[in-house]
């Protein structure tokens, strides 16, 4: 089966020199919900940019269930539907307007384009303000045009840029679950975060995208396993001599045993057992585990949330 | 030839304009009938005839390409800078349109809404002095082939301008002196021999004795020469504006 997306050697050169993309490879499978993790300027958005035909390319490629989305745009980009971090809207039309025209853009009748829209709108708890303008909306109403609009020609992979930047916690679950439910319904979905959180909820796959090169790929479960540290916290009532933990090692920290181990929940019962019959009294055992973000931190170097959150869209004086 | 998207930007196009009437097609009313009630009714009477027409007949042609020239402009390149501003060009740009169809599509729009706009300015002569058309085929053919031209170089500037202030430099300090000095309100043998050279190498000298011969049968000049100079044009500016838009100058990065 082809990857809904894939990107191969893809590289990026902006004019005055800045390398933004230095040969990153993706795969991403049909079917799958996938994200791309990094911090500011690492060039996520470039990636999407060039595969939504935002963005020159420099070399390499970038295909969307096969073509090419230089050579072979038009069927590329019927495949797709973007909804960019920043939100943009056209001001002269009300919502209902906007995502038919949308719609209309993307070669859809006048007819199917009013029908998706009517259930954009429906799915999206909008449907009375199918008449309002952009402008009128609290900022959680425009983030779900925002993806509305993404999703109005009812393509089979939805790539979202920070889609939950700046809305609340309520609005932020509504949307995981809504994505959650399209993606089991058969949409691939690409997703940029700097919430980790967001990640490990919704991500099969995160691929870490550090200063131009993907550095990491896999699920987070195994990013966490493989860069992360996991294990227990164990504080004994008395200490043991030559206390021994086969097959593992341990480091007694300010009298605390820490035992590191993929697996801490499967290996505790051995773990205690080993320690009862070498005579050893438990006071407490704790499971220790790195999220995400530590192994984000320690591949990187960087934190995400270093950014500056400017969500507001310009309101532009109505120029002829 | 052109997809079902194409049509809906330049129903886009056309349906912004007409939601703006009062900033985009009145003040071009409003602005010939003063001319033609200062100019044409004040002046005209001591100015007599020109080529045996009446003063304040003489005048319209060149008001009606006034009209039709700064529209056409102002509506692509304005659309496309806020487009740009606002970044909702990327809604288009994502889609599977070319940069040809694109280009196009604005050019139709701000083509639309300078027929309109000259059209309007045509039934107000007819209103206000009694205006017959000589020939109304060729008279639409000016119309369509300056509009044309005149929006694609609004596309070429929308591209450009990273502000509003460009736009609005290209209207004061280009076309509305190339538009004076093309004769709208005088016959070039008025003129010294100096500025009548001048008037020469004003392609919009050449538009407006075109369409005078169009709409009142008068020429001073060549008239087939002003129908090959409307007609290049429009398919310079238009194929400049899409080959920009194709290769994503200053749009895509």
């Amino acid at each position: 089966m082809k990857p809904a997306l894939e990107v191969k050697n893809l590289r990026k050169v902006y004019e005055g020199g800045l390398e933004a993309l230095k040969g990153i490879n993706l795969s991403i499978p049909q079917g799958s919900f996938y994200g791309l993790l990094g911090p500011n300027g690492a060039g996520k958005t470039t990636t999407i940019g060039i595969i939504t035909g935002l963005v020159n390319i420099t070399g390499g490629s970038a295909s969307v269930l096969g073509f090419d989305s230089v050579t072979e745009f038009r069927q590329a980009r019927k495949l797709i539907g973007l909804s960019p971090q920043e939100l943009n809207f056209d001001v002269f039309f009300s919502i209902g307007e906007l995502l038919e025209l949308q719609a209309g853009y993307y070669g859809l009748s006048n007819k199917e384009a009013k029908e998706r829209t009517t259930i954009m709108l429906e799915q999206f708890g909008l449907s009375e303000k199918r008449n309002s303008r952009a402008r009128e909306l609290s900022g959680g109403m425009k983030r779900r045009v925002q993806i509305a609009k993404a999703l109005v020609h009812d393509p089979k992979i939805v790539i979202l840029d920070e889609p939950t930047a700046g809305v609340d916690i309520e609005l932020r679950h509504m949307l995981w679950n809504y994505l959650r439910k399209i993606n089991e319904e058969g949409k691939t979905i690409l997703l940029t975060t700097h919430y980790i959180e967001e990640a490990e909820q919704l991500c099969e796959t995160v691929s870490i995208i550090n200063d131009g090169k993907i550095i990491a790929t896999d699920s987070p479960d195994k990013l966490t396993q493989a860069h992360g540290m996991s294990g227990l916290e164990i504080t004994l009532t008395s200490e043991v001599a030559d206390l021994t933990l086969d097959p593992w090692t341990y480091n007694n920290i300010d009298g605390k045993i820490h035992v590191n181990m993929n697996h801490p929940e499967k290996e505790m019962a051995k773990v205690i057992n080993q320690i009862l019959e070498q005579g050893g009294g438990i006071e407490n055992v704790q499971i220790y585990k790195s999220s995400l973000e530590d192994v984000f931190l320690k591949l990187t170097g960087k934190s995400l949330h270093e950014k500056d959150e400017k969500f507001e869209t310009q309101e532009a004086l109505l120029n002829v | 030839m052109f997809s079902r998207g194409f049509w809906v930007i330049v129903k886009r196009e056309v349906k912004r304009f007409m939601f703006l009437y009062k900033q985009t097609l009145l003040p071009s009313v409003i602005s010939s009938g003063l001319y033609i009630i200062v100019f044409g009714a004040a002046m005209g009477s001591r100015i007599g005839e020109i080529k045996g027409v009446e003063y304040i007949h003489f005048i319209i042609p060149g008001l009606v390409m006034m009209s039709v020239i700064n529209p056409a402009y102002q509506n692509s390149s304005s659309s496309i800078m806020q487009a740009k501003f606002l970044r909702f060009i990327e809604d288009i740009l994502i889609t599977p349109l070319s940069g040809l169809e694109i280009s196009l599509s604005y050019i139709i729009g701000g083509t639309v809404r300078g027929v309109v706009n000259g059209a309007l300015v045509l039934l107000l002569g007819y209103f206000l002095t009694g205006l017959q058309i000589d020939n109304w085929l060729l008279t639409f053919v000016y119309l369509f082939a300056v509009a044309w031209a005149f929006a694609g170089a609004g596309v070429i500037v929308g591209i450009y301008a990273k502000s509003w202030d460009s736009i609005m430099v290209i209207t004061n300090f280009f076309f509305m002196p190339l538009i004076f000095l093309g004769g709208v309100f005088y016959s070039i043998e008025m003129l010294p021999e100096f500025w009548r050279n001048f008037s020469m190498v004003n392609p919009l000298y050449w538009m407006i004795n075109g369409l005078r011969y169009a709409t009142l049968g008068i020429a001073e000049t060549s008239h087939e020469l002003s129908l090959g100079i409307s007609i290049i044009f429009a398919i310079f500016f238009s194929t400049l504006a899409s080959f920009m838009f194709s290769k994503g100058y200053r749009i895509k990065t």
